[in-house]
């Protein structure tokens, strides 16, 4: 049981039960309309997720992150700064997959601001584009990724303003 | 056709492809699918519970008057909090940010809350601080805040 607590999916699996049977407990109406959310929700996205994460799974095995690292070089001069402000944008994954990535970038002599940029372009997050659109729309989604290479722009500029880590995290 | 249809032929077509190029890659890139929904799928059940208990138990008022269109500057900044410190999978950000719009969100409110539940996260901190500086992970999660809260402005106001 203890092991099995470690296993996240387990854990998010154990709370949406738990939580779920808790509320049906005290109040089986309120249950009920839980119950629907989730059933509804979960069959309204499924192809979507599924679709997302083969383009996701695809991009990983076809862009290996030495290419990646390899492309963006030190993301110094025009065309690496325009690089590391759009390519990422089409990387899947969490915060905590691509942190071990810049890290490489970082000591292969990547600039601070190039760094920050490619996390903010990171999250323009292309490859969940079916699940953006389908919950917020197309005018929302496509405002948002063109925002978002402004975004990356802007914290390149002001993460290198801000200056290097005196003690040098490299 | 729905247009989750369509994506999962594209998805199907694509594997296709790389099937006929390299059979091994293919092998892994399925692999990779399977552990992705894997990680995702448990996240967005629990997601969509915390969905309807919403629906269960908070009003459309009450979301209107915290993240509607009236709430003006401060439903931004309420709704890019929430984002920072909620653990969210990035996958799970959009259905949750399309219900609490269905249920009286505006635009702008819902926006900051995409940004930053992407990009800030309380979870992450510690990873970041360690692999990229405390100096940087500072100056990255504050400026991010800042500037997601006025392209959220923006946005609110192109998007209505």
């Amino acid at each position: 049981m203890k092991k099995l607590f470690k296993n996240d999916a387990f854990r998010f699996l154990f709370f949406s039960v738990g939580i779920t049977l808790l509320i049906y407990a005290v109040d089986a109406t309120k249950g009920m309309i839980v119950v629907r959310t989730v059933y509804l929700t979960f069959f309204d996205v499924l192809d979507i997720i599924v679709a997302v994460s083969v383009f996701i799974g695809l991009f990983q095995v076809w862009v290996k992150p030495a290419t990646i690292v390899k492309w963006l070089g030190k993301g110094s001069g025009a065309r690496g700064f325009i690089l590391v402000c759009t390519f990422p944008i089409f990387m899947g994954g969490s915060l905590f997959t691509i942190f071990p990535l810049l890290k490489v970038l970082r000591e292969k002599g990547a600039r601070q601001g190039a760094i920050a940029s490619f996390i903010t372009a990171w999250g323009g997050k292309a490859p969940l584009l079916p699940l953006e659109t389908q919950f917020l729309g197309w005018p929302f989604a496509l405002l948002r990724l063109s925002l978002v290479v402004l975004f990356a722009f802007l914290m390149g500029f002001l993460m290198d303003w801000v200056g290097e880590n005196p003690a040098g995290a490299t | 056709m729905r247009a989750g249809q369509i994506y999962l032929i594209i998805a199907l077509g694509l594997m296709a492809s790389s099937y006929l190029k390299d059979k091994q890659k293919t092998k892994e890139a399925i692999k990779a699918t399977f552990k992705i929904l894997y990680t995702i799928m448990p996240v967005l059940i629990f997601v969509f519970v915390l969905m309807g208990l919403i629906q269960a138990y908070v009003s459309r008022e009450t979301i209107a008057a915290m993240l509607g269109e009236k709430t003006g500057v401060m439903g931004i900044l309420y709704a890019e909090l929430v984002g920072s410190i909620a653990l969210f999978l990035p996958p799970a950000v959009f259905p949750f940010g399309g219900y609490l719009h269905d249920n009286g969100a505006a635009y702008g409110p819902i926006a900051g809350f995409v940004f930053t539940a992407i990009l800030i996260g309380v979870t992450t901190l510690p990873l970041e601080i360690k692999l990229l500086g405390k100096r940087f992970t500072i100056a990255r999660n504050i400026l991010t805040f800042v500037i997601a809260f006025f392209l959220a402005l923006f946005m609110g106001l192109v998007l209505g």
